[in-house]
């Protein structure tokens, strides 16, 4: 029998075939202990280092800066996510982001609904707030999340079954109080409104009706009460696929 | 790192004038040709920047993790290399000098806790380890090298790594 868990030093050598790879890292995210091991050999590792240091030729530093300028940067992936929170860890993450919406109601009715009366729109939020939980809890809930420009955090999970997203904005900067921050879903290029925040607002939790065929989902500042179409460039761009 | 993951190009050139040499150094210990290892590194560096937002603390320092991309690049590029040799060759058989290689890291091991800390492994843990990670041979050529069964290579290399670990004092957080 082979002890998987006997490739870790193995493996963080960079000392195993493909095949051997793909299936210690299915190994890894389930496995805390294992991960722990990778990253402390790997740190091990890196202690060596100071003696086989060498100082490169000086043109590589410009050939370095230059390409990276170059070269856009990855989102975090969802499949690392997925790696770093075992399961327990993610229920515990949708049971927090649930905990968001629920105490954060204010969030979710913060559209602009001048004609709702107070009873209407509380039996909106509730439904909302069902709508929200669902995706969360969807079997194929995906979560993307990533920095947005000038600071805060943008957090998407989607769900392709329930064709639904659930997007978590947490302290964006101020955008001042005759503006608010919009949510587009974009479909090949082309954005269609998904909500506008409350003037003012640095934060909510939003759904968003109808991701199917869209590619992203993305924020900008807006005047308050939103725009028909995006005038500022977007603060944050979160994939959907 | 969060500067750089940010898009921060003056913090990745910070970044940059920290690590180049060990990475240099490291790419150049296994790809042993400057112009190759120079190719290497800047790919990895590249690398470095582009997937910055993956970088996690939580599981090891941002050295280590910058370190393990630059390796795997240049063990991936010296077995590219090597499978493109024996192609043309037809011969199958290994002639790159790796012993010439790690007599000169350890030569060149002036840390004194490291050169301990290699010393106390027993001789197939440390040549298991030095094989794999400055010759980048897989634990398999490891084991063909060194006249070994598969798993005992397997669980020397990892026992060694655990001792080694142990004696340098590396632990998380």
């Amino acid at each position: 029998m082979t002890d998987i868990h006997t490739f870790a030093g193995a493996y963080a050598l960079h000392a195993i075939d493909r095949p051997e790879r793909a299936r210690f890292e299915r190994h890894l995210a389930e496995c805390p202990s294992c991960a722990a091991e990778v990253a402390e050999i790997t740190d091990t590792m890196a202690a060596l280092s100071d003696a086989t240091a060498e100082a490169p030729p000086a043109r590589l530093r410009a050939a370095v800066l230059a390409r990276s300028a170059a070269t856009p940067q990855v989102e975090r992936s969802v499949s690392r996510l997925r790696i770093r929170l075992p399961a327990v860890r993610w229920q515990r993450l949708a049971a927090a982001a649930a905990a968001v919406v629920a105490l954060g109601g204010a969030g979710v009715a913060g559209y602009e609904t001048a004609n709702d009366s107070a009873l209407v729109d509380d039996t909106r939020v509730s439904a909302e707030n069902k709508q929200i939980a669902a995706v969360l809890a969807a079997p194929d809930a995906r979560l993307h999340s990533v920095r947005a420009a000038g600071g805060g955090q943008v957090t998407v999970v989607s769900s392709h079954s329930l064709n639904e997203a659930v997007a978590v904005l947490g302290k964006l900067p101020s955008p001042g109080a005759k503006h608010a921050y919009q949510l587009w879903v974009i479909s090949d290029g082309t954005p269609r409104n998904a909500g506008v925040l409350a003037a003012g607002s640095t934060g909510a939790t939003e759904l968003v009706s109808g991701i199917h065929g869209a590619q992203l989902i993305g924020i900008t500042r807006e005047p308050a009460g939103g725009s028909r179409t995006p005038t500022q460039p977007l603060v944050a761009r979160v994939s959907l696929t | 790192m969060k500067r750089v993951a940010a898009g921060d190009q003056s913090a990745f050139a910070t970044l940059y004038d920290a690590i180049a040499p060990r990475a240099y150094g490291l790419i150049r210990r296994i790809t042993r040709d400057p112009a190759l290892a120079e190719e290497v590194t800047q790919d990895a560096l590249v690398e470095v920047w582009r997937t910055a937002s993956r970088f996690d603390a939580e599981r090891g320092s941002a050295v280590g993790w910058i370190l393990s991309i630059a390796h795997h690049r240049a063990v991936d590029r010296v077995r590219a290399e090597q499978a493109a040799a024996d192609r043309e060759r037809r011969t199958g058989t290994v002639s790159v000098p790796f012993d010439e290689v790690i007599a000169e890291v350890t030569a060149r091991l002036e840390h004194q806790a490291v050169r301990r800390c290699l010393r106390a492994l027993t001789s197939i843990q440390r040549e298991a380890i030095l094989l794999a990670y400055y010759g980048g041979l897989t634990y398999r050529d490891v084991a063909e090298r060194l006249g070994a069964a598969l798993p005992t290579v397997k669980t020397r290399m990892r026992d060694g790594l655990i001792r080694l670990r142990d004696c340098l004092g590396v632990t998380l957080g």
